[in-house]
């Protein structure tokens, strides 16, 4: 789960930053990294979360700047949506 | 016998208002072999002026943004080395809204303009720094948490007094076209970074400069410009762009198509149906595109004292409901609207007068173009400039129908798609997933409005494309 999340965020990262999946590390810094701005930032926010159909919260905001920490985000909110739809 | 090659190129791209050519021009300079096809026969889109009885009018846009040190398009004109062949000169106030209360400007200075606004609004002063603080200073990642929000929303986090949040709206209606409770706040908050606070840049002998400076810079580095060449097919073959079809059935091929163009048109029209998605389809017919506009061209006899300030963008509202104006603009109810914009250019006495318009059938601007004319001279007349209708040797008007017949944009739209929070930054727009070597451009890519927006556009498309080919860019 963790790999496919970790590939689909990658993928999304190089469709608008242009950097190949290969330049990408988990470790890769958003804004000094990757040339991401603040359209950009946005652009790969709201891709993730279409994508996963997930909705970034405001206070989770500080811990999206690097590639690591969207996928351990990505990961703690889609952990989150299946325990609820068990709850449900 | 014709060279085998003269119609192989790298990259085609598919109109030559500022994002293409901005794109064309970082291409070219990193060496790969570009065409820019133009339907029109001038470069420029939204951005080129026309001549008549020794007045130069600007068709629509008329000045830009974002050119202080390390502005967004003051680094582009820089990259591509022609902010030393254009003469940009910058008004100051660069915006002047008047209100029946209330006559405020956009000077240079941020504070100054925050100083002018505390007068009026004193009770808001601490609101107003803190604003325009969060608009010029965030770093990129707080722009996040505005994502979702409407201009409204933002408003409402700073400021309780309505009529400054409508004053603070009210120009945004008329580079934006959009009210406060519609529009992104993102958006909101880039026109007035880029534009508000950092605009009133104009070039001393019209906007058609612009592009007509860009276009040699194209040229000199290698690009080839065909003018009146409407591209009418994209070409795809095993899911990869092949090339395009121009004018008389003449294909050009490349590995990459730039649509800088309309939307719209690059998905439903230039792409056969087969080769774009159902569901994507199905998305880009569910969305709005943004208003239109009519816009008044008058030539004046003489320089008369009534003239009020020169080359500042004048936005006029008699109310503050801007929620009913935008209402009644959707009806073409021009007296409910109760607004304008204008622009004075400091090089001769001519007048360029907007409002927002809805796109309407020929028929209906047989009938009621001369009526908008007359109304919104007598509104100017009113409201800023006694005595103009006298002082008029020359009138033209262009409605939504000529901004389309001049552009090929959707119904005219002067904004790409209507900037609402769901229309910010659509996945899939800017590059295709489905089609390799397609990328579309401009401001239909929900990206951004305005010149400096649409210049940031062409420059991180032709980015993507020079990453994609391993070519270094500087």
């Amino acid at each position: 789960m963790t790999k496919l999340v970790e590939k689909t965020i990658i993928e999304i990262v190089s469709d608008v930053s242009g950097f190949d999946p290969d330049e990408i590390s988990m470790d890769s810094n958003f804004f000094k990294d990757l040339e991401i701005d603040s359209i950009k930032a946005i652009e790969i926010t709201v891709a993730i979360e279409k994508k996963f159909k997930i909705n970034v919260r405001d206070e989770d905001v500080p811990k999206l700047t690097t590639v690591r920490q969207a996928v351990e985000l990505v990961g703690k909110l889609l952990n989150q949506k299946s325990s609820k739809a068990t709850i449900a | 016998m014709a060279n085998i090659h003269a119609n192989e190129y790298d990259v085609i791209i598919i109109g030559a208002g500022i994002s293409g050519l901005v794109c064309g021009c970082y291409l070219a300079k990193a060496g790969m072999k570009v065409l820019i096809s133009e339907q029109h026969f001038k470069p420029g889109g939204y951005c080129t002026s026309f001549k008549r009885k020794n007045f130069t009018f600007d068709a629509a846009a008329h000045c830009f943004g974002g050119y202080r040190k390390n502005g967004i398009t003051r680094k582009i004109f820089e990259d591509l080395n022609i902010n030393t062949r254009l003469k940009v000169i910058k008004s100051n106030p660069s915006n002047i809204m008047m209100t029946p209360d209330y006559n405020i400007s956009f000077w240079d200075e941020i504070e100054q303009t925050g100083y002018e606004l505390e007068k009026c609004f004193p009770h808001e002063s601490k609101n107003i720094i803190k604003f325009f603080n969060f608009l010029t200073r965030s770093p990129a990642s707080e722009f996040i948490r505005i994502r979702h929000m409407t201009f409204q929303d933002l408003l409402d986090l700073y400021f309780t007094d309505n009529k400054l949040k409508s004053l603070l709206s009210a120009p945004l209606l008329g580079i934006g076209g959009l009210p406060p409770a519609l529009m992104s706040a993102f958006v909101g908050a880039k026109l007035y970074s880029e534009f508000l606070l950092d605009g009133g840049y104009h070039l001393t002998g019209g906007i058609q400069e612009l592009p007509d400076t860009l276009a040699e810079a194209f040229q000199g580095s290698g690009g080839t410009l065909l003018l009146s060449s409407r591209v009418r097919k994209i070409k795809v073959k095993n899911k990869s762009v092949h090339g395009v079809i121009v004018g008389n059935n003449e294909f050009i091929s490349s590995k990459y198509v730039i649509s800088s163009c309309d939307a719209k048109q690059s998905f439903l029209e230039l792409l056969d149906k087969e080769d774009v998605e159902k569901e994507f389809c199905a998305n880009l017919n569910k969305m709005r595109p943004s208003i239109s506009n009519f816009i008044l061209y008058l030539g004046l006899d003489r320089n008369y004292r009534e003239l009020p300030c020169r080359a500042a963008t004048i936005c006029f509202f008699s109310h503050y409901d801007l929620n009913k104006s935008y209402r009644a603009i959707q009806k073409a109810d021009i007296n409910s609207y109760g607004g304008y914009m204008m622009y004075i250019p400091d090089r001769e006495p001519s007048v360029l007068a907007v409002i927002p318009a809805p796109y309407k059938n020929e028929e209906f601007w047989n009938e009621n173009k001369e009526y908008f004319s007359s109304w919104f001279i007598k509104r100017i007349e009113e409201t800023s400039i006694p005595h103009l209708s006298e002082h008029i040797i020359y009138k033209e008007a262009a409605t939504p129908l000529t901004l389309f017949r001049y552009t090929l944009n959707y119904q005219g739209a002067c904004f790409g798609w209507a900037a609402t929070p769901s229309q910010l930054l659509v996945p899939g727009f800017k590059k295709n997933i489905e089609i390799e070597g397609l990328y579309l451009n401009g401001h239909w890519t929900t990206q951004g409005m305005g010149i400096s927006s649409v210049a940031y556009v062409g420059a991180e498309t032709a980015k993507l494309v020079l990453k994609k080919q391993k070519i270094r860019y500087t």
